[in-house]
């Protein structure tokens, strides 16, 4: 049993000189490196003002209580907003929408001054969303599988 | 007048009395490895956990003065002294543990015939200072007047006596063995290093010194996951900047000490810089303990933490006995003649 004992920590501290020696990183330098997101990745919401039919599904739907309807005064439809507070992202809102207003985009590293920020009400809910890191042209890396290390970054083509 | 001044303040720098404990090893060379080796543990940790660690500050260097840049935030950061402490105890106990983690450094001598303090016991003496510091502790946990404080002293209190008992035992066995107390007479009498002679001894002397700093794998008295900052937990500013640093202060002094009792110190003497002046013939000294430094702060990216009853079970368990068999190991070794 002793000997076993010694044997695990002689293993432990050999692996952790490999790493020493031979890094295997799997960060990546962000504001100068972006991963490419998938397809489906659920980041910031985009909403379109012309597909909505104003069904109020959305705000239905909505567990954190994030999306809600606004009605201006003598318009008779009403739109949805949301509040970046409270949303968690589960998607619901946008797979209830019947006409497709709503979308995820890939953006999610977006940073807000004030909390008031966070509220999102129809007329700002249109705006686009735009990755910080990309606009200062952070090169663009794809994550592959690798045989021997598991997950790799390479450039996009 | 003038260079009669200047040749004397020179003399005054280059005596053994004023350059070991504020020039080299002490003040000034343990600011220049505080600022140094927290950013390589940080670095190898980085590594080891495939991530990059600190960057940005002096990038070509990958993020060198990374330590410097925090040294400052904490020189600038208010000191907030909250209304419920006891102000003196919590005041006063950051400042001295500094002072006793600085103060070893006077009995560690340097190259032969360059010592600090010239005492036959500088062994015992700089193992005793070090053994304030967890008292410090204990007044900065009362001090605080906050309930994780009180925590982590009681740690730092069961801590103490699991790893003071052992880490003395071990190196006197080493002063068994070599039949001096004083460190420049060890480096003298080990024709073979020590930790060849008793292997065990350095084992345990090891680990307890890194018990003793509470560093990694050991942080049981900050524990940070479960007790915010221990005893540290209601300093800010500089004061937290004092506290941090103790541990890494006591551990450099620490492996100083184990250069000289285990790793034959200074030998072999790099003759050409000792004739120019004795303090440089220990810089094989520093690099010897800079290095096991630089390992012992790569263990934290290796180990998990011990929970307090394990670190208490290793400490009884485990190490008392392992010391009392490396002093009988040195008795046997000393009977038989080895040095």
């Amino acid at each position: 049993m002793f000997r076993g004992k010694v044997r695990r920590h002689v293993e432990a501290i050999a692996t952790g000189l490999k790493y020493l020696v031979k890094p295997n990183r799997i960060t990546v330098y962000y504001p100068e490196e972006a991963i490419v997101l998938s397809e489906r990745y659920r980041g910031m919401i985009h909403y379109d003002w012309d597909k909505c039919i104003s069904c109020g599904l959305c705000a239905m739907i909505c567990p954190a209580d994030a999306m809600k309807m606004y009605r201006k005064k003598g318009e008779k439809k009403a739109r949805p907003g949301i509040n970046y507070q409270r949303c968690i992202f589960c998607g619901y809102c946008v797979d209830i929408c019947p006409t497709n207003a709503l979308s995820f985009t890939r953006v999610h590293d977006v940073a807000f001054e004030k909390l008031d920020e966070m509220l999102y009400p129809p007329e700002k809910f249109t705006s686009e969303w735009r990755s910080p890191a990309e606009e200062r042209g952070a090169r663009r890396l794809r994550v592959v599988f690798d045989e021997e290390r598991g997950l790799k970054h390479v450039p996009e083509q | 007048m003038c260079m009669g001044l200047v040749s004397s303040l020179v003399r005054l720098v280059l005596s053994p009395q004023f350059f070991g404990p504020i020039v080299f090893p002490g003040l000034v060379t343990v600011l220049a490895v505080l600022l140094s080796i927290i950013w390589v543990e940080r670095k190898i940790a980085a590594r080891v956990q495939m991530r990059v660690g600190p960057l940005y500050i002096l990038r070509p260097l990958g993020g060198a003065i990374q330590m410097l840049a925090d040294g400052l935030r904490f020189f600038f950061q208010e000191f907030i002294v909250p209304e419920t402490v006891d102000r003196v105890p919590f005041l006063l106990a950051p400042v001295v543990a500094m002072s006793f983690a600085m103060l070893p450094f006077a009995f560690v001598p340097l190259a032969p015939n360059f010592k600090p303090y010239t005492v036959p016991y500088s062994m015992p003496a700089f193992l005793g200072l070090n053994t304030v510091i967890p008292l410090t502790v204990l007044a900065m946990a009362w001090g605080s007047n906050n309930k994780f404080s009180i925590q982590g002293g009681i740690r730092e209190a069961y801590m103490t006596i699991a790893y003071e008992a052992v880490l003395f035992i071990s190196a006197y066995s080493m002063a068994l063995l070599y039949h001096t107390l004083d460190f420049a007479e060890m480096v003298e009498a080990q024709k073979v290093p020590g930790i060849l002679l008793n292997p065990i001894s350095a084992l345990v002397f090891f680990i307890a010194m890194i018990m003793s700093a509470g560093k990694l794998p050991f942080d049981i008295v900050e524990g940070e996951q479960e007790i915010v900052a221990g005893p540290f937990t209601e300093y800010s500013g500089i004061a937290f900047g004092l506290t941090m640093g103790i541990g890494y202060v006591q551990l450099y002094g620490f492996t100083l000490a184990f250069t000289l009792m285990y790793l034959s110190g200074w030998e072999p003497l790099v003759a050409p810089l000792y004739s120019i002046y004795p303090a440089l013939g220990g810089i094989l000294l520093f690099v010897k303990a800079y290095l096991l430094l630089v390992f012992i702060v790569f263990l934290r990216a290796v180990y998990g933490r011990y929970r307090l009853d394990q670190a208490l079970r290793i400490g009884w368990r485990t190490l008392f006995p392992l010391a009392i068999v490396s002093v009988f190991l040195s008795i046997a070794l000393g009977v038989i003649g080895v040095v």
